[in-house]
C-alpha cells in the first residue's frame, strides 16, 4: 500500500513538473495576445525594402493576435520630426522607429522603454526570444544607449561595395578594388571614360552627405569628427588626408555628383553608367529587380574597400522600440509585435520578402546564403565597425544639418578644404558647448 | 427701420465668426510664436529643461548670424530675379488675352493660366527635379536639340539658382497675367476706343490709358508675391532641399531647418518674427510708392 502511495505521490508530482514545465515552453503568441485582442498599434514606417517585407507578413500577425498595426509611410526626411512632434504632444505612436542617430535623442528624453521591462515578463516574452543572435553590433548600435538595450534592430544597413562584374572584366580587373587607394589609383583612370565613370558617392545635401559621404572617408583613413574630448578632429592630419581622398576621387564620379542622393547613385549602376558604387546592403533589392536594373547578371557584391586605418564600413539602421507614452495595453501590444517582426522564426519570411534581418542565425541557412550575394560580405563588415560611426547624440541633426551644408561646399569648390573643416569644427563645437558638453563632469557618450 | 442695437447685433452676426476664426488661426498662433521667440524652445529639451525666459536673446542671435544673413540676402535676389521677369511675362500674356478675335483659344488660355498656379508647391518642385535632371531631364534633351551641351542644373550653384527660379516664374507669371487681365477688363471701352483713334502706338495706350487701371493689380503682385517668396518653402525643399552647398537656401528653407531639424522652436520663432515685420514694412512701402486711386 505504502509503495502505492509513494508512487502516486511520485506519478503526481511528475505531472506536475510537466505540466508547469509545459507550460513554460508552450508560450505561445496567440495565449499571449489573448488580452490585447483588438488593440490598434502605430508606427512609423518608411517607403524602403525592410517596411515592405514587413507589412507582407503583417496580415499573419494581425490573424494571430487580434492587434491591428496601423502603419504610417512617412519620407526619411520628415520622419524625425514626425515622431519628435508626437512625442512631445503626446501623440498617439506606441512603436518608435529610432534611426542609430536618434537613439541618443529619443532615450535620453525618455521617450522609448527599456526592453528589459518586457523580457522580464514571463507573459510577454517569448522565451525564444534569444537576444544574444541579434548581431552585437547592430544591437549596440542602434538598439543601446548608454548600455541600456532598447529597441530591437529592425531594418539592418551595412555600407557594401556593389560593383559591374562585367565593367571590371572588360577593364581587365578579375577582383573588386581591395582598398579606397586602389579604387582611386587603379581602378579609376581605367574605368573612367567618356560617358562612362568608375564610381559614385552620393553626396546630396542632407544626411546623404553627412552620413554617406563625409563620414565614409573619415574613419577609413583613421580621422574622425571628434577626439575624446568632443573637439572636432577634423584638422588632424588623417581626417584632412580622408577629406583630401574624397576631393581627388571626384575626378572619377559623375559631374552632378553633389546633387545625387541614394536614388541616384544606384541608378546609375543599375543603367551602366559608374562601375561601382558604395551604398547601404538594403538597396540590393532595387538592384537585382528587372524593373529598375539593366545589370542583374553583372552584379557582384564586396565588403567596402579598407583604409590605411584598415576597414570601416559605413554602418546604420533602425530598431523598433516601445514608446514610454504609450498606454499599458498599448506597450505589450507593441512589445508583442516588435518581438514577433524581428523573431529567430520569423527572420527567413523577412529576408525573402526583401527585408534584412539582424539575427545572426538566419544568414547560416546555406539557402540564404546562396540565394543573396550580400550577404557573405555584410556579415563580414558587421563582424566589427565602429557603433558610432556617427555620434548618436542628440546633437547629431544639427551637426548634420552644418556639414551637409559645409561639406557640399567642399566639394563643389566654394569652400577650400581647409576652410570648409574649420568652418565645420568651429559650429559643430558653438553646438556641443550649448549642449553643455565642455561643462566639467559632462558624460561624453555618443 | 432697423434700430440701433438691431443693426450692431447684425454687425456682430456677420463679423464676428471671421473675427473669432482670425483669432484662433491667424492672431493666437502669431502671439504665441512671439512668446516663443522670447524664451529658450528646444523641443526635444523641453521635459528636461523648460522653457526659461531669455529676453531678446534669440532676436540677438539670428540678427549676428551671418547664416541666416546670407539666405535673406539671397531670398532678395531670388526676388529680384523672378519678381520682373513674371511681371514683364505676366503683362505680355494680358495684353495679347486683351486682343479681340480668336475667343476659343483665348478662352482656353485663360483656363490653362490656372493650371500652374493650382499645382501644389511641392509638386512644383519635383516636375523641377525632373525638367532639370543632368541625366535624362528633357530641359537638356532640348538644349541638346540646338547642338548646346547638357549642364548639370542643379548640382551647380548658380545654374540650381536659375532652375528654381525658372519653376516660380512658371509656376507664378500666369498669376500675373490674371491679375493684369482683371485690371485691363476694367478700362472702359468707350475711353480705349477713344484712344485708339488718336494713337496708333499701343505703347502710349499702356502707358496713359491702361497703366493706371493696372497699378491697384501690380501693387496686389508685389504685396502677395512678396510675401509668397519669403515663405516659399516646398518647392525649394523637394528640388535641392537648400543645396548645392547653400545655393537655393532661401531663409524660409533656413528657418524649416532651425524649427524642424534643430528643434530649437525659440530661435526659429524669432526668425519668423523678424519675417514678418520685414513683409508688413515691404507691403506698407509698396502702397505708399505705387498704389494710386483710380482717377475717372
Amino acid at each position: 500500500m505504502a509503495y502505492r502511495k509513494e508512487l502516486g505521490v511520485a506519478f503526481a508530482a511528475l505531472a506536475t513538473a510537466l505540466l508547469a514545465g509545459g507550460g513554460a515552453s508552450a508560450w505561445t503568441l496567440e495565449e499571449a495576445a489573448k488580452p490585447y485582442a483588438g488593440t490598434e498599434i502605430n508606427v512609423v514606417f518608411l517607403d524602403r525594402p525592410g517596411y515592405r517585407a514587413a507589412i507582407k507578413m503583417l496580415p499573419d500577425f494581425e490573424k494571430k493576435t487580434g492587434i491591428k498595426v496601423k502603419y504610417d509611410i512617412v519620407p526619411y526626411e520628415n520622419s524625425r520630426e514626425r515622431q519628435v512632434l508626437d512625442f512631445t504632444a503626446k501623440g498617439d505612436l506606441d512603436i518608435a522607429l529610432v534611426d542609430l542617430v536618434w537613439m541618443g535623442e529619443f532615450a535620453e528624453s525618455g521617450w522609448i522603454v527599456p526592453m528589459d521591462t518586457f523580457l522580464k515578463d514571463p507573459k510577454l516574452a517569448d522565451p525564444n526570444f534569444d537576444k544574444p543572435d541579434l548581431f552585437p553590433l547592430l544591437l549596440e548600435a542602434f538598439g543601446s544607449w548608454n548600455g541600456v538595450a532598447y529597441g530591437v534592430p529592425f531594418d539592418n544597413y551595412s555600407g557594401l561595395l556593389f560593383y559591374n562584374r562585367c565593367m571590371l572584366d572588360k577593364a581587365g580587373f578579375k577582383e573588386p578594388p581591395k582598398t579606397w587607394t586602389e579604387l582611386k589609383d587603379v581602378f579609376g583612370p581605367k574605368l573612367t571614360s567618356g560617358d562612362q565613370q568608375a564610381f559614385a558617392l552620393q553626396s546630396r545635401r542632407g544626411e546623404t552627405q553627412s552620413a554617406d559621404s563625409f563620414m565614409r572617408v573619415l574613419w577609413p583613413f583613421g580621422g574622425s569628427l571628434l577626439d575624446d574630448k568632443f573637439r572636432s578632429n577634423l584638422m588632424s592630419q588623417e581626417s584632412q588626408a580622408g577629406l583630401q581622398f574624397r576631393q581627388d576621387l571626384m575626378k572619377y564620379m559623375p559631374q552632378g555628383i553633389v546633387d545625387y542622393d541614394h536614388a541616384e547613385a544606384v541608378n546609375a549602376l543599375a543603367q551602366g553608367k559608374v562601375a561601382m558604387i558604395t551604398e547601404w546592403s538594403a538597396f540590393y533589392g532595387t538592384l537585382v529587380d528587372p524593373a529598375s536594373s539593366k545589370i542583374i547578371d553583372c552584379l557582384e557584391v564586396a565588403p567596402e574597400p579598407a583604409g590605411p586605418a584598415g576597414r570601416k564600413p559605413a554602418l546604420g539602421g533602425f530598431s523598433l522600440a516601445v514608446t514610454s507614452q504609450a498606454s499599458d495595453k498599448e506597450k505589450a501590444a507593441a512589445w508583442l509585435f516588435i518581438q514577433w517582426v524581428t523573431a529567430k522564426e520569423n527572420a527567413k519570411t523577412y529576408v525573402e520578402n526583401g527585408g534584412v534581418s539582424g539575427r545572426q542565425s538566419v544568414y547560416k541557412d546555406p539557402q540564404i546564403a546562396a540565394k543573396y550575394k550580400f550577404v557573405k560580405p555584410m556579415v563580414e563588415s558587421w563582424q566589427a565597425g565602429v557603433p558610432h560611426f556617427r555620434p548618436r547624440f542628440p546633437e547629431w541633426p544639427e551637426i548634420s544639418e552644418v556639414i551637409g551644408e559645409w561639406g557640399t561646399k567642399i566639394m563643389l569648390g566654394t569652400a577650400s578644404l581647409q576652410e570648409g573643416s574649420k568652418e565645420i569644427g568651429q559650429r559643430m563645437e558653438s553646438v556641443l558647448e550649448r549642449a553643455g558638453y565642455y561643462k566639467p563632469g559632462a558624460k561624453l557618450l555618443q | 427701420m432697423y434700430s440701433r442695437r438691431e443693426k450692431r447685433l447684425a454687425l456682430l452676426g456677420f463679423l464676428g465668426p471671421a473675427v473669432l476664426t482670425l483669432l484662433a488661426i491667424g492672431i493666437y498662433p502669431l502671439l504665441f510664436a512671439f512668446w516663443n521667440s522670447l524664451h529658450r524652445f528646444i523641443l526635444p529639451r523641453v521635459p528636461r529643461e523648460g522653457t526659461p525666459w531669455v529676453g531678446i536673446d534669440n532676436y540677438v542671435a539670428v540678427l549676428t548670424d551671418p547664416s541666416f544673413q546670407q539666405s535673406l540676402g539671397r531670398t532678395f535676389s531670388f526676388l529680384l530675379t523672378v519678381l520682373p521677369i513674371q511681371i514683364v511675362l505676366g503683362l505680355g500674356i494680358a495684353l495679347l488675352l486683351h486682343q479681340p478675335g480668336a475667343s476659343l483659344l483665348r478662352v482656353l488660355t485663360r483656363l490653362s493660366l490656372v493650371v500652374p498656379m493650382a499645382t501644389t508647391y511641392a509638386v512644383v518642385g519635383l516636375i523641377g527635379r525632373l525638367l532639370f535632371n543632368g541625366d535624362f531631364g528633357v530641359v537638356n534633351w532640348f538644349l541638346g536639340l540646338f547642338g548646346i551641351a547638357g549642364v548639370n542644373w542643379l548640382a551647380h550653384p548658380t545654374f540650381a539658382f536659375a532652375a528654381v527660379a525658372a519653376m516660380d516664374v512658371w509656376q507664378w507669371s500666369p498669376f500675373c497675367a490674371l491679375v493684369f487681365l482683371a485690371g485691363l477688363t476694367m478700362v472702359p471701352v468707350e475711353v480705349e476706343e477713344a484712344a485708339q483713334l488718336e494713337t496708333t502706338r499701343w505703347t502710349a495706350i499702356l502707358r496713359h490709358v491702361q497703366l493706371p487701371f493696372l497699378i491697384p493689380g501690380l501693387t496686389a503682385i508685389l504685396i502677395l508675391r512678396t510675401a509668397d517668396i519669403l515663405k516659399m518653402f516646398d518647392s525649394v525643399f523637394t528640388m535641392t532641399r537648400g543645396g548645392p552647398g547653400a545655393a537655393t537656401e532661401l531663409i524660409s528653407v533656413y528657418i524649416q531647418r532651425i524649427g524642424f531639424r534643430v528643434f530649437d522652436q525659440g530661435m526659429a520663432s524669432a526668425q519668423a518674427v523678424i519675417i514678418l515685420v520685414l513683409t508688413i514694412i515691404l507691403s506698407r512701402l509698396y502702397i505708399r510708392v505705387i498704389y494710386r486711386e483710380i482717377e475717372q
